[in-house]
């Protein structure tokens, strides 16, 4: 293992490995076959549980009786409002298993959003996680007369509520159990009438701009999609996975609980997401895709932990991480690795790189998939020289997930791959835009035909509004986000994201905003890492309070215009970024700055931030 | 009455102290400034590092990192002796009297570093008069008054050393709501009084900001918030984790927290 001179484990795998051609049908073969494997697993007070697939039967049995039970319809819509944990998984299975449509809403959406997604997707069952999110759906349940029952995962501080419209999910079960017994072909006649064609799922876009759009998926293209991710990054059931992005995420939906209902990969939940790193070293997923704000993190992390080790230790990683990086130049120039070399890299894996591997948790990794946000070139080749394979995938909601992927026998760090064999991608010649068209392709967004159709033109093109190019090769390399390319009051054709990226390398900047659009120069609006930027404020003796004096503080500006000055090196004149300002304000998901998978928002961060923008102009 | 104005400069400057008790770190780099004449406290739950920082400051635990500057000199890791001696006195948490001295020595111990005998008279005087209850007891052992009448002895005790800068380590502890209030009123009055500053640690928010000028907020060893008192009441964190003001919600039973976000 972690030989990237030798990654013949990663072969594609092109069989049906599980029969169905809904989800539905999917997973009850899949109870079926693999009965008392577990198939899920999250912790309780601290202990892990475990579930089999048997286990997982029966709960979405009674969650499905219990949805009958309450007169839900075939093809009506239920969304659940949750973490990533398992009743999530549960309560979507049992909803797809009665024909119904299962939408998901972030936790961290505030009530009136809620509503927004509740009324959108006519949601007449909204499952909640907690009292927390209880309170979101009663405080707009008023304004939604579709909304008939609120299901409640767990009750903890609900005691003494008493509310005809909520029952907690064990009732739900209990009630579900009873009703099964009294119409035992209920539930069997509803898997039964789930077509390929239904639509399954809704996947509400974050809304950079504007509302947020849900995405429809019907059951064929699900299962076209899971059935291809086999032939791009295939896994099974010796893997373990570890499950924390939203579930309510294309990428956790499709790649995590989808793919591994496909698979059978044990899907491994985290606490919460403030635990992510600690489950990461618990779980050591042997397969693991996340975006690129956590390998970023993961980064960082190692990062500190080497500015606090001895002279010795940072001597042996900077020669480890060499050996490693040479080893890596060479797989990536596809050159074979010689003998010696490879003595040399037992060496710096005894010495150094298993114990960083063993520090983020990566140890037992396979590979890893990174998607969802551009990552910097720089990060990935870091991943190689560890020893671990990153594969970098691209794709939307409207894709279903990955659309490319970069195969394991040829690597280039800043590509996204070439198609994935389960759909054609090309490059519209006259605009740049990608363009993807499949079976994985959407089939529009609910109640919005017309950006459906700007979306999907009449050949079935899916205009994805990335900018990108393809090599000799059939790689493509995203430049930019159509509608973010920047023209400078010069005319000069600006990308952000190249430069954004590359700010994002540092572990002293989270998220970056470069603005120019019809202005004489660039500029860019800059989130810090608070625990590095702190680390290093008290390294250098930088006094500071809270996080507004600490971007305020002149040695963290200094800082940050280092960083941006080792990136205005790689870039011409009129790319050179002149100013920045720093988000005096820490972001939480909660906040409207950050979209739930903690991007910035660039249209809101630049009308919000207007009067800082203007006044790197003066 | 004479008060004395705030001025912008400060009697107590702390810049990035870090202090830890063996390898568990207790405050992870503070900064703060105490301005003469105001007072100035520091808001934070058990454990947070509010005790910590004062032993920093009067030099009973010595700082990893970081400086003190007290009036202008540097005082990082003196001796505890000399800080007093240049008009630091220490309040320390759970009053710590000389149980076994009268009120009257314990006071006179607080003057133990001055030698003008007159000026000592005149504060026990003032401090009777704050206290009108340690002269009733002024001859009894210090073991035997109440916890609220030892409290009173131990900033008694402080205030006899003449400093310029008390630090008052959690005046509430242990004390009713009322006789909290008439010790915090003591406080106010020492200080547009005499014009001593005060830097004040306090687990009850209520009380703290309504006495005090400035405020900051600590949190698992570092400052999360600082403002004016008027400006902190305002705080929607400060409101509903330091002061319980939260909005019931919906059912009218709230019991989850929000998230802080400290702005």
């Amino acid at each position: 293992m972690s030989k990237l001179w030798d990654l013949s484990h990663i072969q594609p795998n092109s069989a049906v490995v599980l029969p169905g051609d809904t989800i539905t049908a999917m997973f009850w073969n899949a109870v079926e076959e693999r009965g008392p494997m577990v198939w899920l697993r999250q912790k309780h007070l601290g202990i892990w549980q475990s579930w089999t697939w048997d286990q997982t039967g029966q709960a979405v049995r009674e969650i499905a009786g219990g949805l009958l039970s309450l007169g839900f319809a075939r093809g009506e819509t239920a969304s659940i409002l949750a973490n990533t944990v398992v009743e999530w998984v549960w309560a979507d299975l049992a909803i797809l298993s009665c024909a119904g449509v299962s939408n998901g809403i972030y936790p961290t959406d505030a009530a009136s959003q809620v509503h927004y997604l509740c009324e959108d997707s006519r949601t007449g069952i909204l499952f909640v996680e907690d009292d927390e999110q209880l309170d979101k759906a009663l405080e707009v349940r008023a304004a939604l007369p579709g909304l008939r029952k609120i299901v409640v995962f767990d009750m903890e501080g609900l005691a003494s509520l008493d509310d005809p419209d909520v029952i907690s999910l064990a009732d739900l079960r209990a009630i579900g159990q009873r009703y099964l017994n009294q119409h035992p072909d209920a539930l069997p006649g509803r898997i039964g009438a789930c077509r390929p064609q239904d639509l399954a799922i809704l996947v509400y876009t974050s809304g950079t701009t504007g509302k947020p759009k849900g995405a429809m998926h019907r059951h064929e293209g699900l299962v076209y999609t899971v059935r291809g991710f086999n032939t791009l990054i295939a896994q099974d059931e010796h893997d373990e996975r570890m499950c924390f992005l939203p579930l309510c995420h294309i990428a956790e939906r499709m790649g995590g609980e989808y793919f591994a209902l496909y698979t059978g990969t044990r899907l491994n939940f985290v606490e919460n997401p403030q635990t992510v790193p600690e489950n990461v070293r618990e779980i050591a997923p042997t397969v693991f895709t996340a975006v690129p704000r956590v390998w970023e993190k993961f980064y960082s992390g190692v990062m500190i932990t080497l500015k606090e080790s001895s002279r010795l230790q940072q001597a042996a990683y900077a020669w480890a991480i060499g050996v490693g990086s040479a080893i890596a130049d060479r797989v990536l120039a596809r050159q074979s690795v010689n003998g010696w070399l490879r003595i040399k890299f037992q060496l710096a894996q005894w010495l150094v790189l298993n114990n960083v591997r063993k520090l983020i948790g990566i140890h037992r990794a396979r590979f890893l998939v990174t998607g969802a946000a551009p990552i910097s070139p720089d990060l990935v080749r870091w991943y190689l020289a560890l020893g671990v394979p990153m594969l970098e995938v691209w794709g939307m909601t409207e894709t279903c997930g990955a659309s490319t992927g970069v195969p394991a026998t040829l690597m280039k760090p800043g590509s996204i791959g070439p198609a994935a064999g389960f759909n054609e991608v090309r490059v519209d010649p006259a605009t740049g835009e990608l363009l993807v068209r499949g079976k994985n392709v959407f089939v529009g967004y609910l109640n919005l035909p017309e950006k459906t159709a700007e979306t999907i033109d009449a050949d079935g093109w899916l205009h994805t509004g990335d900018v990108g190019v393809m090599d000799a090769d059939g790689y493509f390399r995203i430049t930019d986000r159509m509608k973010d390319v920047i023209i400078t009051a010069g005319g000069k054709n600006i990308t952000p994201s190249e430069l954004e990226n590359d700010l994002k390398f540092s572990p002293y900047i989270t998220d970056a905003v470069v603005i120019g659009d019809k202005r004489a120069y660039l500029t860019v609006i800059v989130m810090i890492d608070q625990e590095n930027v702190e680390k290093f404020a008290q390294d250098q003796d930088v006094a500071f309070s809270n996080y507004a004096s600490l971007t305020r503080a002149p040695e963290v500006q200094a800082l940050i215009q280092k960083e941006l000055d080792r990136v205005n090196q790689k870039f011409a004149r009129v790319e050179q970024i002149k100013k920045f300002f720093l988000l005096e304000n820490q972001l939480t998901a909660e906040d409207e700055e950050l979209t739930p998978t903690m991007k910035l928002k660039r249209k809101l961060v630049e009308q919000k931030y207007a009067a800082q923008i203007d006044a790197m102009y003066r | 009455m004479s008060s004395i104005a705030i001025t912008d400069q400060p009697v107590l400057t702390l810049q990035n102290i870090e202090s830890a008790y063996g390898p568990i770190k207790a405050i992870r780099g503070v900064s703060l400034q105490v301005r003469r004449g105001e007072i100035a406290t520091v808001l934070g739950s058990n454990g947070a590092g509010k005790t910590t920082i004062l032993k920093t400051i009067s030099g009973i635990i010595d700082p990893r990192k970081g400086s003190i500057e007290f009036k202008g000199v540097d005082i990082t890791a003196r001796d505890p002796a000399q800080i007093v001696r240049l008009g630091l006195s220490h309040v320390p948490e759970g009053r710590e009297v000389f149980a076994l001295l009268s009120v009257h020595d314990n006071l006179l111990m607080g003057a133990y570093t001055r030698s003008d005998r007159d000026g000592v008279a005149r504060d026990m005087e003032a401090v009777y008069g704050y206290f009108p209850i340690l002269r009733e007891r002024a001859h009894q052992d210090a073991g035997l008054l109440s916890g609220g009448q030892q409290q009173m002895l131990s900033i008694s005790r402080a205030l006899m050393a003449q400093p310029d800068l008390i630090l008052l380590d959690e005046p509430s502890l242990g004390l009713s709501p009322k006789l909290t209030k008439e010790i915090f009123e003591i406080v106010v009055r020492i200080n547009r009084e005499r014009g001593t500053t005060i830097l004040l640690v306090e687990q009850n928010a209520n009380m703290a900001l309504n006495a005090s000028d400035f405020g900051y907020v600590l949190e698992n060893g570092r400052i999360v918030m600082q403002d004016t008192c008027a400006n902190l009441r305002e705080k929607e964190d400060i409101k509903e984790f330091y002061l319980g003001l939260k909005d019931d919600g919906v059912r009218g039973e709230r019991r989850w927290k929000k998230k802080k976000t400290w702005r």
